[in-house]
C-alpha cells in the first residue's frame, strides 16, 4: 500500500484519547503515551491520603503529647510547638515512604490507578521522591492546585522540581477484548458481483471498512453521510470508469459487498 | 497481513507479558525469577515494535491503544535510574556532601560573608548607640549569664526536640527562600547576623563575654555553620533563578534546587546534634573552658569532614559516575 494516500477518515477524534498524553521516546525510538492524571482525580487522591495520614498523625500527635506530658504552661507551648515539628515529618514521611515502597504510588493513588513517573517515562528515583513530598511543605499552601492548574501536565511545584509527573496506569483495553473483533453488522447476504479494482486496495482499506462497518450507535444520516465519503474516496482509488456499475450503487451496500470480497481473498 | 492476523500472531507473547507484569505488581522486576528477566526484556522490545507496527497500519484500532497502555506498564520497570540504596546513602552522606560543600563554596562564602556583615552592623550599632543595648538585653539577662544560666528552661527532652525543629524551619527558610530569588534567604542570614552581633556586643560592654560566649559557642559553631550551609543552597537556587545563564530559568532552577537540595538537607540533619549540645551542654554546670573546649572540637570536627573528605578518588568503584557525582536527588540520565 502506498504510505502517501490519504486516510479514508479524517475523524480526529476517533481512537484520540480524552485526556492530556504525555509522548515519551524510548531507548529503541517507539512513541509511547501516558495518560496524564488531571486535577481532579490528583485532588481525590490527595483527599484520601489526606485521611489516612491525618489519622496517623493523630495518633503519633496524642503519643507525643503523652510522652512528654507537660507539666505547666510555657512547657505544654512547646510541646505544642515541638509535635507540630513531628506531625509535619509523618506528613511528609508518609508519602515519600508510600511511593518509595511501591514504586510512585501512595494509597489513594492507587485508589485512583495514578502513578508517579519521571518525566522521561522512566521509574523514579528514591531521591526525586523525596524531593517532590519535601515541596508538599510549599505545594499544600495552595500554591500546589494553582501551579497545577496553568501547568499543561497537571506538574505541582515538588513534581517540577523533581522532575516527575503523574499519570494514570489504568489499562484501556483488557487483552481478551482487543483479540475479540468486534462483530460486524452487515445486511448484505451475498458479496455481489466482482468488483473492478479490488487488487488496488490493500489491508488499509479493509481495516478502514471494517471499523465504519463495526461502529454502533451512527445516526442514519452521519452513518449514510460517512458511507458516501468512504466510498467515493474508495471509488477513486480504485480508478474505477466513470460508467462502472459500481458507482450506481448504494453506498452502504457497496461498503459491505467490497468488505466481503476483500475478506475472503487469500492473504497476501 | 490484516490486523486480525497480526493479533492472531502476536496475542501469545502479548500474554505472556502481561502475565509477568501483573506479577511484578509493585513495579519492580524484583518479583520475576532470574531466569526469565531476559525473556521479559525480549517481550517488551517485541511488543514495542509491535506497537511501532499497529501505530503505522492503524492509528486508531484498540489494539494500538492496548499495546501502547502494554509498553506503558513495562517501561518503567526496565528504565529506571539506579535505585537508592542504604549504602548508597550513607557513602551521600559521608562524601557527597563535602563534595558538594566545595563545590558551592562561591555561595557558601556569599552567605557567609552576608551573616558576618549582619554580624558587623549589629555589634556597630550597639557601640555606637550604648543606649539601645539594655533595649536588647536586659539588666536580669546579664545577672542570669553572671551566674552562668539562661532563664528558667523546661526540661532538656523537650527543650532540644523545640531547638531541632526551630532549626531545621530556619533552615528550610533559607533554603526554600532561593525560590523567591533568595531576597529571604539574605534577610535571614542578615537578621540572624545581626540579632548575634548586637547581643554579643551588648554583653561585650556589660563585660560577660566569657560566660556569654560558653552559652553560644558548643552549639554555635554547627548550628551557624549549617545555616550559612542552607543559606549558601538557597543563595544558588536564587542565583540559578535570576541568571540562568545558557539554560531556560525553568531548567537551571531545576537543576541547582536538585544539586543543592542534598547539601541543605544532609547538613540540615546535624541540627539534631547541634540541638542535643543546645539543650544538654550548653545550658550545663560544666566550666566555661569545657564548654569552649567542646565547642571547638565540634567546629574542627565538622570543617575537617567538610574541607578534607572525599579529595581523592573522584569515582569509587560500582557506582554509576553520573550519581556518584551529583548524589541521589541527581537527575536521571
Amino acid at each position: 500500500m502506498a504510505a502517501s494516500t490519504p486516510p479514508l477518515c479524517h475523524d480526529e477524534l476517533v481512537g484520540s484519547s480524552h485526556h492530556d498524553v504525555l509522548r515519551v521516546s524510548t531507548s529503541d525510538n517507539i512513541g509511547i503515551g501516558y495518560d496524564i492524571a488531571g486535577l481532579g482525580s490528583r485532588i481525590i487522591a490527595q483527599l484520601l491520603d489526606s485521611l489516612i495520614v491525618g489519622v496517623i498523625a493523630f495518633i503519633v500527635a496524642v503519643g507525643v503529647l503523652a510522652a512528654i506530658n507537660p507539666a505547666d504552661a510555657q512547657d505544654s507551648l512547646l510541646a505544642g510547638l515541638a509535635t507540630a515539628g513531628i506531625v509535619l515529618f509523618v506528613y511528609i514521611g508518609y508519602f515519600t515512604i508510600c511511593e518509595i515502597v511501591t514504586g510512585g504510588r501512595t494509597p489513594g493513588k492507587s485508589a485512583g490507578q495514578l502513578l508517579v513517573l519521571d518525566i522521561s517515562g522512566a521509574a523514579p528515583t528514591g531521591g526525586q521522591l523525596l524531593l517532590r513530598n519535601v515541596a508538599r511543605i510549599v505545594d499544600v499552601l495552595g500554591v500546589g492546585v494553582v501551579v497545577m492548574f496553568w501547568n499543561s501536565q497537571s506538574r505541582r511545584v515538588g513534581d517540577l522540581l523533581a522532575g516527575t509527573v503523574v499519570v494514570r496506569a489504568r489499562p484501556t483495553f483488557s487483552l481478551a477484548a482487543v483479540v475479540t473483533p468486534p462483530p460486524v453488522m452487515l445486511r448484505t447476504p451475498d458479496a455481489g458481483p466482482v468488483i473492478d479494482g479490488v487488487d488496488r486496495l490493500g489491508d488499509r482499506e479493509l481495516t478502514a471498512i471494517r471499523t465504519f462497518l463495526t461502529r454502533p450507535g451512527l445516526e442514519p444520516p452521519l452513518r449514510a453521510r460517512l458511507a458516501l465519503d468512504m466510498s467515493s474516496r474508495l471509488l477513486e482509488r480504485m480508478q474505477l470508469p466513470a460508467t462502472a456499475p459500481e458507482r450506481q450503487w448504494a453506498p452502504e451496500l457497496f461498503l459491505e459487498r467490497l468488505y466481503l470480497q476483500l475478506q475472503g481473498r487469500s492473504p497476501r | 497481513m490484516t490486523l486480525d492476523a497480526f493479533v492472531a500472531a502476536r496475542k501469545d507473547r502479548w500474554a505472556q507479558l502481561e502475565a509477568m507484569l501483573r506479577r511484578s505488581r509493585r513495579g519492580r522486576l524484583r518479583d520475576i525469577p532470574a531466569t526469565e528477566l531476559e525473556r521479559f526484556g525480549l517481550l517488551y522490545r517485541e511488543a514495542a515494535s509491535d506497537l511501532a507496527i499497529a501505530r503505522r497500519d492503524s492509528p486508531h484500532d484498540n489494539v494500538t491503544i492496548y499495546l501502547n497502555d502494554l509498553c506503558a506498564r513495562a517501561h518503567p520497570m526496565l528504565y529506571r535510574s539506579r535505585p537508592l540504596r542504604p549504602g548508597d546513602m550513607l557513602h551521600w552522606f559521608v562524601v557527597g556532601i563535602p563534595r558538594a560543600f566545595r563545590e558551592h563554596r562561591r555561595y557558601v562564602l556569599l552567605s557567609l560573608g552576608i551573616m558576618v556583615a549582619g554580624v558587623v552592623a549589629g555589634w556597630l550599632a550597639v557601640d555606637l548607640r550604648p543606649d539601645l543595648r539594655t533595649s536588647l538585653v536586659p539588666q536580669s539577662g546579664f545577672d542570669q549569664l553572671a551566674r552562668g544560666q539562661v532563664g528558667s528552661l523546661p526540661s532538656a527532652p523537650l527543650l532540644g526536640t523545640v531547638i531541632i525543629t526551630n532549626n531545621i524551619k530556619v533552615a528550610a527558610i533559607c533554603f526554600l527562600g532561593g525560590f523567591a530569588a533568595g531576597v529571604p534567604t539574605v534577610f535571614f542570614l542578615a537578621a540572624n547576623g545581626w540579632m548575634l552581633g548586637t547581643i554579643a556586643a551588648a554583653v561585650h560592654q556589660g563585660g560577660y563575654d566569657v560566660a556569654f560566649w560558653s552559652l553560644i559557642v558548643p552549639h554555635g559553631v554547627l548550628e551557624l555553620s549549617i545555616l550559612i550551609i542552607a543559606g549558601a543552597a538557597g543563595l544558588c537556587v536564587g542565583d540559578a533563578l535570576l541568571r540562568p545563564g545558557l539554560l531556560r530559568r525553568g531548567e537551571a532552577f531545576t537543576r541547582a534546587a536538585r544539586g543543592t537540595l542534598g547539601l541543605a538537607a544532609g547538613s540540615a540533619s546535624l541540627l539534631v546534634v547541634s540541638g542535643i549540645l543546645e539543650a544538654y551542654v550548653s545550658p550545663s554546670n560544666f566550666p566555661d573552658w569545657a564548654k569552649l573546649v567542646i565547642g571547638a572540637a565540634v567546629g574542627a570536627a565538622l570543617y575537617g569532614w567538610l574541607l578534607l573528605v572525599g579529595r581523592g578518588r573522584r569515582h569509587p568503584r560500582g557506582v554509576h559516575l553520573d550519581t556518584a557525582a551529583a548524589g541521589p536527588f541527581a537527575s536521571p540520565a
